[in-house]
């Protein structure tokens, strides 16, 4: 079964309408909410007036900041990072509001629009402060805004990582680079958006909250640790999840709230978020300035990196992986795949009057790769080298395995370089740039791209431990049963966003136990089953899957001990397959799992002296540090030079990930990421006016790739397997990660002769122009 | 993003239409394609007391020749006057202009009337129309008028069309001689609002340019061609066009930008309207 790209267990429902999603769900008295969100950004509250609110036709309830039950709560994001500075985040604004968007009342009617008209009703009485949106500003002296008293410098969280002696290796360089570059805010956008439904069982205590979050036992945790509740009396389901991509990975105020409604009412409670308020509240990410100096000797071997990152946090520090996500992610991964000693990177997470910044896919990296390729792209131009010399001088090579990066980061990656040599070798490197020779001949700005990156995925717990958050992510739980009759459920920690998991879960233990895949379920996003931290950081594939693959060798070892006691042979001379097990040297003989299973359910006292009946095993699996994946990407561009617009006429993506579980999976990931990049780096951009309004909270000015802004993609494999259980390496992220790199190298390429550079994204029409106009 | 509560009513003729925008004392508004105003509602940016559904009255979705003009009822789609043979042959710019509305689905409902009622700045068929010197037919309780297209816009998203007043046709003359014509238009993304936009028409001797998303309204600019100095005479009228412009910027593209693509598109328009 693995390998191959058998039909998805999740299409026959999601195909054909019949998925369930947290909207689809109704209760009985179901109750629905609506937000008040705030027009300012930054103000001192005097007063919300739900008067008329609370008077509207349908409205049950209004209950705002200074409600007993919402002002004594709040979501506090922790770490014990030594500069960490932590803060509350309040369920509704009270006292103060710190970005437009952030809840100030909730009110719960029979139907939304009745809710939505009583919202309309409530009047937020406030004083504007002076806000800041810009992170650079935030922190700089003197700022008059001053988001949480408890960081009057707004900074939430820094750290500096240092190995070697870079002011040294920098002097001794033949060439320093030194540039500022700027990346983008980004929004999540899944299809579906946030949702939730809460139900309180006041017979016996339990509270049970259906979301789409990506993280059910973390939230499950926040929640019952918020509401005082017993955690074993808490409940939550993530059912199908129409996309997450990491904005669904936090807990929100929006999800503990709807938990305190429905407590208090006693009815259940629904909320699910449109677009304008995904736009405004749920989290943002890679708002992000860069002030690097790169060293390099004259054969284009990197020296040193220097590098200052400030991380635009929003207003709050997200529960619960804290400020400190993206400038951690963005100081431990800068140099990528490539070999530095002498690195010093300073990384900021400052708090702004905007929303809060949260995991997005490829979290940061996006960011550094774009910093670190368009530096070896810069510098390669100065050196007069090629830029493919000057990455492959750099790469970290197979025979530097295990390689600690500055970063203290051990890479197991040996194919960077055959990545690199992939994609080269498919694009045609030599025929592209003559083809950019004869087009600018005729005048036409053809450029090249290059980006190679890593992914740190599967990290296990001493991956993991970098955050110093109360939690280390660093395994996940399986539990695989057979029913009586031989059939297999795997119940797994995990949660699925679309990515395909029951497919690729159900692949595992069916090669492992022996079974047909047909005969495997698999159930997930129940926090009434194993353990598991959930979606992020690409981790679900690798560590998931891997309790799956141990957890069924443990009940395949249990059915080889079972028919060697019924068959009375040698554990040694049976083996497992096509659902029989069997003598090593009469294949036809054997008894089938079915009879295994049923004799150990029904006949319990035919079973090996002292074995329990039953048959099902729980494992986890913990891969201690993690695995890299491994990816290169090249696009080939033409730039418009009377207008600044960009034509991606060829990306290409080669990635190592390990063991491919289901290769049509594996390309739909990637090819789902190098979409979502190329929106990245040509489109999408969320902008606050100075007085922090956001400016595009509708989808006609916060603009998604569409079907005609992506080519054709040309996506290749190096398959090296990992060292982990199943040899996976993490997929879900990778091919986000190269595409704003690959795709401003081959812009600035393309306008080589006129000296542009493209070092802040995104990449639009009119920013490339005013740069042309300004080089010429 | 649940509009604020409205009556709905159908309208089955313009004269029902009229009385009922009339008796809602200027808090109705007529419905159309509903791909402008529905979202407006769903934002709460609009909120009409009152919804006169125009869609059953099948006179607004005429397409004929009468008089020496084409006759485009207010209801026809932009999808038809993409494809219908009769816009094709006597007015191919408003042709050209539909299809780079939105998107098919988009295309499907919205409508000629309601694209120039809503007056985007960034819309198409505004600066068609009043490209090529479009009258509207409007109804109101006191009887009909016509308005010239390029009176009807007084403001970004505002017109002079009164509040119980509405567009039934939009006639579009159809000229003796051979005019050229010619469209051009940048946007963010395939099917987005134009960021520019240029629709030309040129007669021996004179060209106008009529410009999108630059001002509040639809800019007409005209000048003299000298069929002699074709291309100076193109540099020159584009050149006048960048002049007389004041765009603002936005989230899009900066002012300095779109004052550049101004050049752009009219020039490209107007060589598409000479044919060279
Ligand atoms: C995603 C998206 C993309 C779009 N892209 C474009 C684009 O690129 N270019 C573009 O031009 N448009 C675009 N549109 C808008 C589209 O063209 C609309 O169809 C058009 O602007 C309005 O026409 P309608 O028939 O839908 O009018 P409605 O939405 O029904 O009404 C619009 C306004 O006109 C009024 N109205 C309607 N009919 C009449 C009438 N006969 N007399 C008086 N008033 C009337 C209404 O009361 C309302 O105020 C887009 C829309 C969407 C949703």
């Amino acid at each position: 079964m693995l390998g191959t790209s058998v039909p998805r267990k999740e299409d026959a429902r999601l195909l054909t309408g019949r998925g369930r999603y947290v909207s689809d769900l109704r209760l009985p008295g179901m109750l629905h909410v609506a937000f008040v969100r705030s027009p300012l950004a930054h103000g001192r509250i005097r007063g919300v007036d739900a008067d008329a609110a609370r008077a509207a036709p349908g409205v049950v309830a209004v209950v705002t900041g200074d409600d007993p039950e919402v002002a004594g709560r709040e979501l506090r994001a922790r770490s014990s990072l030594s500069s960490y500075v932590e803060t509350a985040q309040p369920l509704l604004a009270r006292d103060r509001v710190r970005f437009n968007g952030e809840a100030v009342a909730a009110v719960v009617a029979t139907d939304r629009y009745l809710a939505e008209d009583a919202a309309d009703l409530v009047v937020l009485d406030g004083d504007p402060l002076p806000a800041v949106v810009d992170a650079r500003a935030a922190c700089a002296p003197g700022c008059a805004a001053v988001v949480h008293e408890e960081a009057p410098d707004n900074v939430l969280v820094r750290r500096r990582f240092e190995a070697g002696d870079v002011d040294s290796a920098l002097a001794a360089a033949h060439l320093v680079v030194e540039r500022e570059l700027r990346t983008n805010r980004h929004a999540g956008v899944p299809l579906e958006g946030r949702a939730g439904v809460a139900s309180w069982d006041a017979g016996d205590g339990t509270l049970t909250l259906w979301s789409g979050t990506q993280i059910p036992h973390m939230i499950r945790h926040g929640i019952a640790e918020l509401l005082g509740l017993p955690e074993r009396r808490v409940r939550v389901l993530a059912p199908d999840v129409g996309g997450g991509f990491g904005v669904k990975a936090s807990l929100y105020p929006e999800d503990a709230l709807l938990c305190v409604l429905a407590i208090r009412l006693g009815r259940p409670v629904r909320w699910v978020e449109d677009r304008l308020e995904h736009l405004l509240s749920a989290s943002h990410a890679r708002d992000h300035v860069y002030r690097v100096r790169a060293g390099l000797d004259a054969d284009g071997t990197v020296r040193a990196l220097d590098a200052d990152v400030i991380c635009n946090a929003g207003a709050y520090s997200l529960w619960p992986y804290t400020a400190a996500l993206e400038p951690l992610m963005a100081g431990g991964l800068l140099a990528g795949p490539y070999r530095v000693d002498h690195y010093r990177c300073e990384v900021r997470g400052v708090a702004t009057n905007t929303a809060p910044s949260g995991p997005y896919r490829g979290v940061a990296r996006p960011a550094t790769v774009f910093v670190m390729e368009r530096m070896l792209d810069i510098a390669a131009a100065a050196l007069g080298l090629d830029p493919v010399a000057v990455r492959r001088r750099n790469l970290v090579r197979a025979e530097d395995v295990p390689y600690t990066s500055a970063t203290r980061l051990v890479h197991d990656s040996r194919t960077y370089g055959a990545c690199l040599d992939a994609v080269l070798e498919r694009l045609d490197y030599a025929a592209v740039r003559d083809e950019q020779r004869r087009m600018r001949g005729a005048g036409r700005a053809l450029g090249v791209g290059l980006a190679v990156y890593n992914e740190l995925t599967g990290m296990g717990s001493a991956a993991s431990a970098g955050p110093r958050m109360p939690f280390r992510t660093g395994y996940e739980m399986a539990t695989v049963r057979l029913d009586p009759e031989g059939g297999v459920t795997v119940l797994a920690g995990t949660t699925s966003q679309g990515q395909g998991l029951e497919t690729t879960l159900a692949q595992i233990a069916a090669d492992e136990l022996g079974v047909a895949y047909d005969d495997v379920d698999v159930r997930m996003g129940d926090t009434q089953g194993p353990y598991g931290f959930g979606a992020f950081a690409s981790r679900q594939g690798v560590i998931g899957g891997g309790a799956v693959l141990l957890a069924a060798r443990a009940v395949r070892d249990r059915i080889v001990q079972i028919a060697a006691h019924l068959l009375e042979a040698a554990e040694a001379d049976l083996r497992v397959e096509d659902g029989r097990v069997r003598p090593v040297d009469a294949p036809d003989l054997g008894i089938s799992i079915a009879d295994v299973a049923r004799v150990a359910y029904h006949e319990a006292h035919r079973l090996p002296e002292g074995m329990s009946p039953g048959l099902e095993e729980t494992r986890t699996y913990d891969p201690v540090r993690g695995t890299f994946a491994a990816g290169a990407q090249a696009a080939v561009v033409e730039v418009d030079r009377t207008t600044g617009e960009v034509r991606v006429l060829r990306h290409l993506c080669v990635e190592d990930a390990g063991r491919v579980y289901h290769p049509a999976i594996v390309a739909g990931q990637i090819e789902g990421g190098l979409a979502q990049g190329i929106g990245g780096a040509l489109h999408e951009h969320h902008v606050y006016d100075p007085d922090g309004r956001l400016m595009t909270a509708t989808l006609m000015d916060y603009l998604l790739p569409a079907a005609t802004d992506v080519p054709a993609f040309e996506v290749g494999h190096v398959d090296d397997p990992a060292a982990t259980v199943t040899g996976a390496r993490g997929v879900g992220e990778g091919s986000t990660l190269g595409v704003a790199a690959a795709l401003a190298n081959a812009v600035a390429d393309a306008l080589s002769p006129w000296g542009v550079e493209t070092n802040t994204l995104p990449l639009t029409p009119s920013r490339i122009h005013a740069a042309l106009e300004e080089a010429t | 993003m649940k509009p604020a509560p409205f009556r709905y009513v159908r309208a089955g003729s313009v004269a029902e239409a009229v009385a009922e925008l009339a008796a809602a004392g200027g808090d109705a508004k007529p419905l159309a394609g509903g791909q402008s105003l529905v979202p407006l509602m769903n934002l709460r940016l609009a909120r009409p007391a009152v919804l006169v559904d125009l869609n059953p009255i099948a006179e607004l979705e005429r397409l004929e020749v009468e008089d020496g003009r084409l006759v485009i009822g207010a209801l026809v789609r932009h999808r038809r006057l993409a494809t219908d043979p009769l816009v094709a042959a006597h007015a191919p710019l408003l042709a050209e202009a539909a299809r780079w509305i939105g998107h098919g689905a988009i295309r499907a409902r919205g409508t000629i009337g309601g694209s120039l009622a809503h007056a985007d700045p960034a819309a198409e068929l505004p600066c068609a129309a009043v490209a090529l010197g479009a009258e509207l037919s409007v109804a109101g309780p006191g009887g009909a008028r016509t308005l010239a297209a390029a009176a009807l816009v007084d403001g970004a998203y505002s017109t002079r069309l009164a509040e119980d007043e509405m567009i039934t046709a939009v006639r579009v003359p159809i000229t003796a001689g051979p005019v050229g014509w010619g469209f051009a238009e940048i946007a963010r993304r395939h099917g987005d609002f134009a960021l520019v936009l240029a629709a030309a028409t040129a007669v021996p001797g004179r060209a106008v340019v009529t410009l999108g998303g630059v001002a509040s309204a639809p800019l007409r600019i005209d000048g003299e061609l000298d069929p002699q100095q074709r291309e100076e005479a193109i540099a020159g009228l584009a050149a006048r066009c960048v002049e007389l412009c004041e765009p603002a910027g936005d989230v899009h593209a900066t002012a300095d930008w779109r004052r550049a693509m101004v050049g752009v598109v009219a020039t490209r328009a107007l060589r598409d309207a000479l044919r060279c």
